[in-house]
């Protein structure tokens, strides 16, 4: 396999192991990923398998107990809170399954809000703004404040996590709180990025969205059980609706 | 940055309330703690402002008229001697009034101590018997420039040339004589010589005073009086007020910071979640402090900016004492640097306490999570099982539980409750203690309440009995008041001998015993301190060039002099010195009693013999002390209030997680009210119970300090009534059942979704 | 029954009865009985396909037992089935047979069983998700369908990673 673009994301031996009440519990064992340009990733595996820590690793919103990290071939290591705080301004989006908006601001402020951040002058960060927000089927929601709103959340979590067109985008669940109707929208907006050339690392346990990836990384108590390239697969036996019909006997 | 103000205008907008709490809370202390300078800078600077206009006198000596004042020159640590001047005591009379003076006999203005003339001229050569007065002494004697005053006995009579300031002890009726300039010819029979002290190292006055009394021999130095002595004088009421002001300033100020640092923490507990999406999304955790520290920074100033406005531009218009001293206070040099200070002081004050808060916020981890549950609580106790048991409503139980289960965070809600309040009790005592010397003051040392002096028109007989056929005087005690010098002689104390064997006075005694027996007397606290002695020791007292050896028995309450007063009875006194009459009679009136018709009838009844005053109540000094102390209590209710609101919405918030599962049990909205009711209004009795338990006792123990400090002696606090406290206890409770109702019901009655989204 | 049959050979020699008794042991009591005479057809069957041979072997006062045991065709039919994947409902129980079966014979692996599966899974569905995009937006008989088949997937997959878990439990 070609190494000949640098991988986006490169991880190699991270371990992390929380310490609560009781016995620790070793979420990530060992884990080596490596993501290219534009390749859509997505984690499964059941819950308390580690997931959700293995992608704070990779956003560095926690900090590995050893291994290490490149970003676009820059070595990670050594990065304090407040460097990472810096690289997820413009090199890295998250969204997480809840809470990924600020209560106090307006749906338009919390969108700004990374744009601004990266020092993005504000009338250029309003137009990405409003872009971003007619694209996801949000304009008039502009004022709303994110207590008003219901399921429109994820999507304005996903607007605020591209509007500086990050290279890498990480997903938490994204659909974890969703029906299977918001998961279909999560699916088609997060396919349409992919197709934009967007980098993808999605963390689910829905097989409809992780079906949606080119490649499916199976996690299990820590470590990576399986990591297979997804191409369809044989066609089934059947074709059409029919096709499907018959699979249902 | 435009991220970082754009989500501090937001959070602005969100919690207008808060914000608003914020900068009114820094407002009230910075308000209440000008005006505390401003009290501070009126009691000492009027004083000081004289005494460096008239180049004061660190020293004054009264000697006999023989000694030799010139080897003072020599002395090191004296700059400079002025006089010596000759003195005569005699007594000056205007139209109805009369009052005890010193004549001064001074050729020219003198260099040291020189008068600052308020109206009028200076003594002119070619008018011997033109007189300038102290300001004092002619408003006592409604005299002007140009009024004439009678000395009575004799048929001499001057005229008032001028009104003059002066830097040196006022004069106060009945206790010290005025004082007079006029020429040294018109001092005849000079009884003394008074000599001016200007000293290169003002603290170092005790030892001068010695050095000054060794060189001139003690037998020849009758009295001694310092600048510091004056100065005390001058400032005495207003001292105790500006450092009772202070004490409660400095209080306020960290019950203030105390309160403006629970609902700092409490709002920044309220936003962990978003901090943590703030983090997330790209906000260093060093900006994430920083946009903290900076509103509330933003907050505090705009309080202090307020309040220092507000007084520097309302202040004069307060009413009574508090507007006159900010008047007065607006024009010393000092004014502007504490007009700068205060305020910065309290806003760098809050900024450490936020930092400190807001550093925790830095701390917050990035991944944003459900909110875990508080610090763990307790179990139910036993007693709290059996008591659902027995079908006591379980609002009450659970909301007992609430209050008290948490092990860090509950004692510390009620401490920083307990804390305004504690402040509340000891300002009640105050309060209580200054009724005291205004309802009973026979209680703390002012058994009677008018002062006679006879002269030689009446003897002591005729004038006891004069005394005595007034229907409302109780009893008149004899007494002489003498001057005295005391080993180490640096001082001058008081020497008293009050009634007779037979017929004691009344002392109000906070140790010992009464002296009943041979040279025995009490003393006061402030005598003690000065002669480093105890109740139980004997002390040698220099009265003239005669001593007087006496044994202390007890410890009174001495409001007159700085409490360095030592009282026998006049019996005592008389067996040294036989020839000793009565000077003065002390006169304890019936109750109910109206001083000053008394005093006018015994006037009346004397003919012209009878110089009448009333005692000079330390009270009256401090009656703008209630005032003060009423806007305390306010401003500490306050601060109460403050934090009573952010306990509430601490407990509100966390309540907020167990309304499903209250729901679920089968409680209803009402009942699920009633439990954070319940535990707000237990916190609230731990705390105002804690503050009356240790409010009382420090209260007396501070009032007593001040007492002992002061002179007067401690042993004069008084608790506030019973009742009172009560009243206290069953307001803070209800105020808080009260408060926490609404905030309560509204969250139980919330919809589900909305809980499930702020909680989940 | 055919091949969970081969594979209890592929341990070793036995005769019928064993085989029904070892089926039993397997299965435990969920599993419907095994029918004897079934299961002498199913080993008729397999001898006649050549894929077992069978030896009768003497007993002393009853008649001749038959012992069978895998022939090298067996062999590779078994390792044929083991490697093929299925794509319908019912393969839960051809797929349950193989990770059952598996450690027992030694010819596959449980992990790697799970694996492939799971990735057929994956795949099958990435198929039902281009079916719905190009299905008619108002053909809805259609994507109910296609939806149906999506939550039968998503539960079987489920069911992988519960396997799996208890798997690495016991590991």
């Amino acid at each position: 396999m070609s190494d000949d673009p640098t991988p986006v994301l490169r991880a190699e031996g991270l371990v992390k192991t929380h310490h609560g009440e009781g016995a620790p519990a070793h979420a990530v064992r060992g884990v080596d990923l490596r993501v290219r340009p534009g390749e859509f990733v997505a984690v499964t595996g059941p819950s308390g398998a580690g997931k959700s820590t293995l992608l704070h690793l990779l956003g560095g919103l926690q900090r590995p107990d050893s291994g290490s990290i490149w970003l676009d071939g820059e070595c990670a290591d050594g990065w304090r809170e407040a460097r990472w705080a810096v690289e997820r301004r413009k090199r890295i989006g998250i969204v997480f399954q809840f809470f990924n908006l600020v209560s106090d601001l307006s749906v338009a402020d919390n969108v700004e809000l990374p744009a601004l951040l990266a020092g993005v002058p504000p009338k250029r960060a309003r137009a990405e703004r409003a872009d971003l927000l007619a694209e996801l089927g949000l304009e008039g929601k502009e004022r709303s404040m994110p207590g008003e709103l219901s399921g429109e959340q994820q999507r304005v979590a996903l607007a605020r996590a591209l509007v500086n067109r990050p290279p890498l985008l990480l997903a938490d669940e994204p659909a974890g709180s969703l029906d299977s109707k918001g998961t279909r929208e999560v699916m088609r907006l997060l396919t349409r990025f992919h197709q934009r050339g967007q980098t993808i690392v999605l963390v689910t346990h829905d097989a409809r969205l992780a079906s949606a990836a080119d490649r499916v990384i199976s996690f299990f108590d820590g470590r990576i059980a399986d990591d297979a390239a997804l191409d369809g697969g044989a066609p089934p036996r059947r074709a059409g609706a029919s096709g499907v019909l018959e699979l249902r006997d | 940055m435009r991220a970082t103000l754009r989500w501090a205008h937001s959070d602005l907008r969100t919690h207008r309330g808060e914000a608003l709490f914020l900068v009114l809370a820094t407002a009230g202390i910075v308000v209440s703690l000008l005006l505390a300078t401003a009290l501070f800078g009126y009691a000492t600077n009027p004083w000081q402002r004289v005494f460096t206009q008239a180049h004061g006198a660190h020293v004054w000596l009264h000697t006999a008229p023989s000694a030799d004042t010139g080897r003072l020159t020599e002395l090191d640590g004296v700059e400079s001697v002025t006089g010596p001047y000759p003195t005569a005591s005699t007594t000056l009379a205007s139209r109805g009034a009369r009052a005890a003076v010193e004549l001064r006999g001074t050729a020219e203005e003198p260099s040291v101590g020189r008068p600052l003339l308020t109206s009028g001229h200076w003594l002119d050569p070619s008018d011997p018997d033109g007189v300038v007065l102290e300001s004092r002494l002619a408003r006592a004697l409604l005299a002007a420039p140009g009024d004439t005053l009678a000395l009575p006995g004799t048929d001499r009579t001057v005229t008032v040339l001028g009104v003059a300031d002066s830097a040196e002890k006022r004069y106060r009726p009945g206790e010290q004589p005025g004082l007079v300039w006029a020429q040294p010819s018109a001092v005849r029979d000079p009884r003394g010589q008074v000599v001016a002290l200007r000293l290169t190292d003002p603290e170092d006055t005790d030892y001068a005073v010695q050095r000054a009394v060794t060189v001139l021999g003690a037998g020849a130095v009758s009295e001694v009086s310092t600048w510091k002595q004056a100065r005390a004088e001058a400032q005495g009421d207003n001292r105790l007020l500006g450092q009772v002001l202070g004490l409660f300033g400095l209080g306020a100020l960290v019950a203030a910071g105390l309160a403006v640092h629970g609902a700092i923490g409490t709002r920044i507990r309220g936003h962990l979640r978003d901090i943590s999406v703030l983090k997330a999304i790209g906000f260093t955790p060093g900006q994430v402090v920083r946009v903290f520290l900076l509103q509330h920074l933003a907050y505090a100033l705009l309080g202090a900016l307020a309040a220092a406005a507000v007084v520097q531009g309302l202040g004069s218009r307060i009413p009574g004492r508090l507007g006159d001293a900010v008047g007065v206070w607006h024009g010393l040099p000092g004014h502007t640097v504490a007009l700068l200070v205060v305020p910065v002081a309290v806003v760098l004050f809050i900024g450490a306490t936020t930092g400190l808060a807001a550093w925790r916020a830095g701390r917050v981890p990035p991944v944003p999570v459900p909110r875990r549950a508080s610090a763990p609580g307790g179990r139910l106790s036993g007693a709290a099982r059996s008591a659902l048991g027995l079908r006591l409503p379980p609002a009450l139980v659970l909301g007992w539980h609430r209050a008290f289960s948490r092990r860090l965070r509950s004692p510390a809600t009620v401490a920083r409750l307990a804390l305004p309040l504690l402040l509340i009790v000891v300002a009640m005592s105050a309060w209580t203690t200054i009724e005291r010397f205004d309802g009973r003051p026979e209680q703390v040392g002012l058994p009677t309440s008018l002062t006679v002096h006879a002269d030689a028109g009446l003897t002591g007989r005729a004038a006891r009995s004069v005394l005595e056929g007034d229907p409302q005087v109780a009893a008149a005690y004899p007494g002489v008041e003498v001057a005295a010098l005391v080993p180490g002689q640096t001082a001058t104390i008081a020497l008293r001998g009050l009634g007779t064997r037979q017929d004691p006075y009344p002392y109000s005694l906070a140790e010992g015993r009464a002296a009943t027996g041979r040279d025995e007397a009490v003393a006061g606290q402030g005598l003690l301190a000065l002669l480093d002695a105890r109740v139980g020791d004997w002390v040698r007292i220099t009265v003239g060039d005669q001593p007087q050896i006496l044994h202390i028995v007890g410890r009174s309450i001495e409001p007159e002099n700085a409490g360095r007063v030592i009282s026998t009875s006049l019996d005592t006194l008389r067996e040294n010195d036989p020839g000793l009459g009565p000077t003065l009679y002390e006169l304890r009136l019936r109750p109910g009693a109206d001083p000053g018709a008394v005093a006018e009838r015994l006037t009346a009844a004397g003919r012209g013999h009878l110089d009448v005053h009333a005692v000079p109540n330390p009270a009256d000094g401090l009656s703008p002390l209630r005032g003060v102390i009423v806007g305390l209590i306010v401003v500490l209710a306050l601060i109460g209030l403050i934090e009573l609101l952010t306990a509430i919405g601490g407990t509100v918030r966390e309540g907020e997680r167990d309304l499903l599962a209250l729901k679920a049990i089968g409680l209803s909205p009402r009942q699920i009210t009633a439990i954070t009711v319940v535990s707000t209004a237990c916190t609230a009795l731990a705390a105002a119970v804690a503050a009356t338990g240790l409010g009382v006792p420090l209260a007396r123990w501070i009032i007593d300090a001040q007492g002992a400090s002061s002179g007067i002696g401690s042993g004069i606090a008084a608790r506030p009534s019973a009742l009172l406290l009560l009243l206290l206890c069953v307001a803070a409770v209800t105020g808080a059942a009260a408060l926490a109702a609404l905030p309560a019901s509204r969250a139980a009655r919330r919809r589900l979704a909305d809980t499930l989204s702020a909680v989940a | 029954m055919r091949l969970p049959l081969l594979a209890l050979l592929a341990r070793g020699p036995a005769h019928g009865y064993e085989l029904k008794q070892d089926l039993e042991l397997l299965l435990g009591s969920a599993y419907p009985q095994p029918n004897v005479g079934q299961i002498y057809v199913t080993l008729g069957r397999l001898e006649k396909s050549g894929l077992i041979e069978g030896e009768d072997v003497e007993q002393s006062g009853r008649p001749n037992k038959k012992v069978y045991h895998l022939t090298d065709a067996g062999r590779e039919a078994l390792h044929a089935w083991f490697e093929e994947t299925e794509d319908e409902p019912r393969v839960r129980d051809e797929f349950f047979m193989k990770l059952a079966l598996a450690p027992q014979t030694g010819l596959a692996d449980q992990i790697a069983l799970i694996n492939r599966q799971r990735r057929q899974y994956l795949n099958t569905m990435r198929h039902l998700s281009k079916l719905a995009a190009a299905e008619n937006r108002d053909n809805r008989i259609a994507h109910l369908l296609i939806e149906g088949a999506m939550l039968h997937l998503q539960a079987d997959l489920d069911w992988l990673e519960r396997c799996q878990e208890e798997l690495e439990e016991l590991e």
